[in-house]
């Protein structure tokens, strides 16, 4: 009696695995037709200023003219860190419903969009409408969105960052170049010096993306883990190599030599000619020319090197467009065919010519429109050209503690700079505080 | 009937009262007790188990975390600046507002022709936002294109530099809490009795006495409340870190407990450090408090 | 007694030039603020005070188009109006209570009721968000205001007002048949008028300006949003937009001011004036 009984649960258990695995193996990809109904979907926003109504008419562009019945509502949730925040206080509460479709995110709620448990990622998407768009974005661009191998987002809003300067300041100091290394910096500084110029030469705080620069130009990472782009960073990377001695070295060496100001100068200081080197986002050089009307001649370059033997580079930094899983396969198509369009050529060549930002899509730089500009305003090239000689390998920082190590890293160079301590004390300071940080992080997020 | 029973004994009616009394008080408090509950403590607690808890960055309880939280935070090398920032702002802030509010209040006590314009310039302040002061201050105080600097001929860095981004912050703190508090002193002033001071007239008392002996007396209720208030807001700054200092050079010379607990804790997901930072400014502040209001027992005066 | 009066006028015309003196200074970023607003991009490079022309209109079409300020100053409009209503009654009633009685735990509900002041919304918000959520009030006017009815400082203020005026006068309201209702209603809120309405208009402003929680808990509706989302949108992501920004906060003081205007009044006059007569 008990054998047969055990012979009938083994026979049930049977068949509901197998039923189990028929279940699966067959399941969803129910054949949805886009256009056969009308489908409206959620883009959640952060496009301020000069982007606002852009966005806003890519939008009303898309509803207009979709063929698909689709209907897409675009909600502006503040800043980047308010939309984040709010992203955030959702998944908590595991209010899921209250998710977009879609929405613009910025390089600090990678992390937390990864570990959303609704990520709909890029790499999900291609293979779920076996649609390998992929190949059409620019690489590097597309390098920033990634993580842990995953493609999580495509580019929207792709910017780099560069030198300006103020061509008529260093003309007048004999300079018909914009300076390319922090030693050219320190020239600069003694020849305008010389001709009695006196506008400060250059000023900036490193923080964490441009200290991930200047590292990165010296083939080194911040943190491990290709800056905690492949997985979770759990210790400093610059120590050991030495990489990070020789950037402050060089770093102090600009700052002794009365050639740095170490305080981030903003574009109006150096629109108002306050100053003569800048370093700055290329998406915003449309502004800055017109800030500067015909006061001055603006000349662009690519990021300053650390020494003359550092590769050139900056990583790209931005926004990109990250999708959630509905569970509903209209929307999701819905969704899919708007991301392809906002980060498309024809939004991504327009949104450049609009902003200064570049575009992320390839056929997008070849647009005729964007050409034309380039040809005109030969600063807005600067930043494409940039971005085709970063290395891959070059990452910016993805780490849980986003906020502090910003300001960590601002701190312990300007207690260098100001009190006096001694370059490898400086090192010494930053191996064990960020390190503190990432240990926080790791024992919170195991 | 009942009524009568009720007159029998004095006790029965003392107690009736007390009854009454008891239940009335609930209804008072019901709906602001009702809603601190559900809104500000019932989260508050779960800030406070958060505080020994591992939390991970979705928010989620992952395990018991004893003390770590605690000695995290106080051993992180920002902690004791943000410590002396916030106290320096409570410090700073509350005596020169008090002092500010007080003057301009005995300044404008008595009714003038132009009484009008300057009451209303004085309180005109208060119409304005922490964050919509913060967006003026910063591009007044732009070390470039401000006008302060351009005015008096200084080239200060103010909320640029970590030598000026202080005193830079603890103006605009003070600027935003003169209009209300100014209001305040106002109408506590103008609302002593004419008589008393008449009376202080006719025995030849003079002004500053007056002052001193009558008038800040007779609207130390007032005071106090103010010199609370103030302090408890001075603890609590967190607005001009967040929204002038967050992009600054010179951010960690004004990191604040609670700014602290915003950046470093609330928008890196770092929730234990958030609650731990959170429950310590609150028993921090509320201590201060529970001292002021010691000291009222001895100095307030109502009427 | 002629010479004392020509003494009085001297003395009050100095005390007031002094007084619109320091009136200068504290309104004086108003004054920026306003000036800033009318300034042009380029202008505003140059640190002077007074923009070229205050023709120039611009800024103030950018940001209204921009911010769509229009639409959200109604919301903040309705949110700051009802939840600093609710909050006023519920801190009288508990004001009155720690004025007038003595019970049982009263200093515990006291410390209880102030000690929110000293909590951050920030750690509150996750929680807050859940609870409003499971009561089905996202997206709605009341879940904006429903965190904001606790006020432990108006709380305070009122508790302190209330306890200045003369213990004889509600012996005298008891004696005429007045109940603790009516006393508050006829006679302590008439004279304590100065002190609610400042409080009314401050709270109002506070409630005005609410920015990360109103833009939480309606993420689905966008027609809800506060006025200070709408000055966000105008600053640019690696950008100062200072003029733009400007002309959106003097937009956004508008209502405020008027509110204001409208209360000074009331808001200035002495207390005790009706007051004693009865």
């Amino acid at each position: 009696m008990k054998k047969i009984l055990l012979v009938l649960l083994a026979v049930f258990f049977a068949l509901t695995s197998v039923f189990a695995a028929a279940q699966q193996e067959t399941a969803p990809v129910q054949k949805v037709v886009l256009g056969s109904q009308p489908v409206a979907i959620t883009f959640w926003h952060s496009a301020s200023d000069d982007a606002g109504p852009l966005v806003d008419k890519y939008v009303q562009e898309f509803n207009a003219k979709n063929t698909y019945q689709i209907t897409v509502k675009a909600i502006y949730q503040g800043q980047y860190s308010d939309a984040t925040t709010l992203m955030k206080t959702i998944l908590s509460a595991e209010n899921y419903k209250e998710l977009p479709d879609i929405m613009q995110l910025d390089a600090t709620g990678k992390l937390d969009y990864y570990n959303s448990g609704k990520a709909f990622t890029i790499d999900n998407a291609v293979k779920y409408f076996n649609d390998d768009i992929i190949g059409g974005y620019l690489a590097g661009a597309l390098g920033n969105w990634q993580f842990s191998g995953a493609q999580l987002g495509l580019p929207f809003a792709t910017s780099t960052t560069l030198t300006y300067y103020n061509k008529n300041a260093l003309k007048a100091a004999g300079w018909d170049r914009g300076p390319d290394t922090f030693a050219d910096i320190i020239q600069l500084s003694k020849d305008m010096k010389a001709k009695g110029i006196t506008m400060a030469t250059y000023g900036t705080v490193p923080n964490t993306p441009s200290l991930a620069n200047w590292l990165g130009q010296l083939g080194s990472y911040v943190v491990n883990n290709s800056n905690g782009a492949d997985a979770k960073a759990t210790k400093l990377e610059c120590i050991a190599n030495g990489a990070l001695k020789t950037f402050l070295t060089e770093w102090k060496a600009m700052y002794d030599a009365g050639a740095l100001q170490n305080q981030s100068l903003s574009t109006n200081q150096f629109v108002a000619g306050e100053v003569a080197v800048f370093t700055g986002s290329s998406s915003s050089i449309s502004n800055l020319l017109s800030k500067v009307g015909g006061k001055f001649e603006v000349g662009a370059s690519t990021f300053l090197r650390v020494n003359s033997s550092a590769q050139y580079g900056a990583t790209v930094s931005g926004s990109c467009l990250v999708m959630f899983d509905s569970d509903d396969a209209l929307r999701k198509a819905a969704t899919w065919e708007f991301i392809k369009y906002m980060t498309g050529e024809s939004v991504q060549a327009d949104f450049a010519i609009g902003t200064g930002y570049t575009p992320g899509f390839k056929a997008a730089v070849e647009n005729q429109n964007y050409k034309n500009l380039l040809a005109t305003t030969p600063q807005f090239a600067v930043a494409p050209q940039q971005l085709a000689k970063t290395p891959a390998s070059m990452r910016s920082v993805t780490v849980g503690p986003t906020v502090d190590f910003y300001y960590a890293i601002q701190n312990e160079v300007s207690d260098m700079l100001k009190k006096g301590t001694t370059v490898d004390a400086t090192v010494a300071s930053m191996d064990t505080n960020l390190q503190a940080l990432l240990n926080n992080y790791l024992r919170m997020n195991p | 009937m009942r009524g009568v029973v009720a007159m029998k004994t004095g006790a029965t009616l003392k107690h009736r009262q007390r009854v009454k009394t008891r239940k009335k008080v609930f209804l008072l408090l019901l709906p602001i007790l009702l809603f601190a509950a559900v809104f500000i403590y019932y989260p508050f607690v779960r800030t406070v188990v958060n505080s020994f808890s591992l939390v991970n960055a979705k928010g989620i309880i992952k395990g018991f975390a004893g003390l770590d939280n605690y000695a995290y935070t106080y051993g992180r090398k920002d902690f004791l600046p943000a410590l002396r920032h916030t106290l320096t702002i409570a410090a700073v802030n509350v005596p020169i507002t008090l002092f500010i509010t007080i003057s301009l209040a005995l300044l404008a006590n008595k009714k003038r022709r132009l009484s009008p314009v300057y009451e209303t310039m004085f309180t005109l302040p208060m119409s304005v936002s922490m964050s919509a002061a913060c967006m003026i201050f910063k591009s007044m105080f732009s070390p470039s294109v401000g006008f302060i600097n351009y005015f008096f001929g200084l080239k200060l860095g103010w909320y640029e530099s970590q030598e000026t981004a202080l005193s830079a912050v603890l103006i605009l703190t003070i600027w935003m809490s003169i209009g209300f508090d100014f209001l305040l002193m106002l109408s506590a002033l103008r609302a002593i009795p004419d008589q008393i001071i008449e009376a202080t007239r006719v025995d030849g008392i003079n002004p500053f006495r007056r002052i001193f002996k009558v008038q800040i007396p007779l609207i130390s209720p007032t005071i106090f409340y103010v010199l609370c208030t103030n302090l408890v807001l001075a603890m609590m700054t967190s607005a001009p870190m967040i929204i002038i200092m967050g992009v600054s050079s010179a951010a960690s010379a004004t990191t604040t407990l609670m700014s602290m607990m915003y950046q470093s804790g609330f928008s890196s997901s770092d929730y234990g450090l958030a609650a731990v930072l959170s429950i310590s400014a609150f028993l921090l502040t509320l201590g201060f408090t529970i001292l002021s209001f010691v000291f009222e027992r001895k100095k307030v005066h109502y009427q | 007694m002629m010479k004392r009066k020509t003494r009085t006028l001297i003395q009050d015309s100095i005390v007031s030039t002094m007084a619109i003196g320091f009136g200068v200074i504290l309104i004086f970023p108003l004054i920026y603020c306003l000036a800033g607003a009318f300034k042009t991009s380029y202008e505003f490079l140059t640190p002077t005070l007074l923009p070229g022309s205050f023709t120039y209109l611009d800024n103030f079409k950018e940001a209204l188009v921009k911010g769509n300020l229009l639409r959200y100053t109604v919301n903040s409009f309705i949110i700051a109006l009802f939840g600093t209503s609710i909050r006023l009654v519920f801190s009288i009633l508990a004001a009155f209570a720690f004025a007038y009685y003595d019970f049982k735990f009263k200093n515990l509900c006291f410390f209880l009721i102030l000690g929110t002041m000293m909590i951050p919304a920030d750690v509150l918000l996750a929680t807050n968000y859940l609870t409003v959520s499971r009561l089905h009030l996202l997206n709605s006017y009341v879940g904006v205001m429903v965190v904001s009815f606790v006020s432990g400082s108006q709380m305070f203020m009122l508790r302190q007002r209330f306890m200045s005026v003369p213990k004889d006068m509600r012996e005298a309201a008891q004696i005429d048949g007045y109940g603790d209702i009516s006393y508050m209603v006829n006679v302590l809120i008439p004279i304590c008028k100065p002190v609610i309405t400042t409080l009314f208009v401050h709270s109002f402003i506070t409630l005005w300006n609410a920015y990360l929680w109103p833009l939480i808990v309606t993420a689905s509706s966008p027609n809800m949003r506060t006025i200070m989302v709408g000055i966000t949108k105008l600053n640019s992501w690696e950008d100062e937009n200072y003029q733009l920004v400007l002309a959106g906060v003097c937009i956004s003081l508008i209502p405020s001011m008027i509110l204001f205007i409208i209360m000074r009044r009331n808001m200035r006059r002495g207390g005790m004036d009706g007051a004693l007569v009865g």
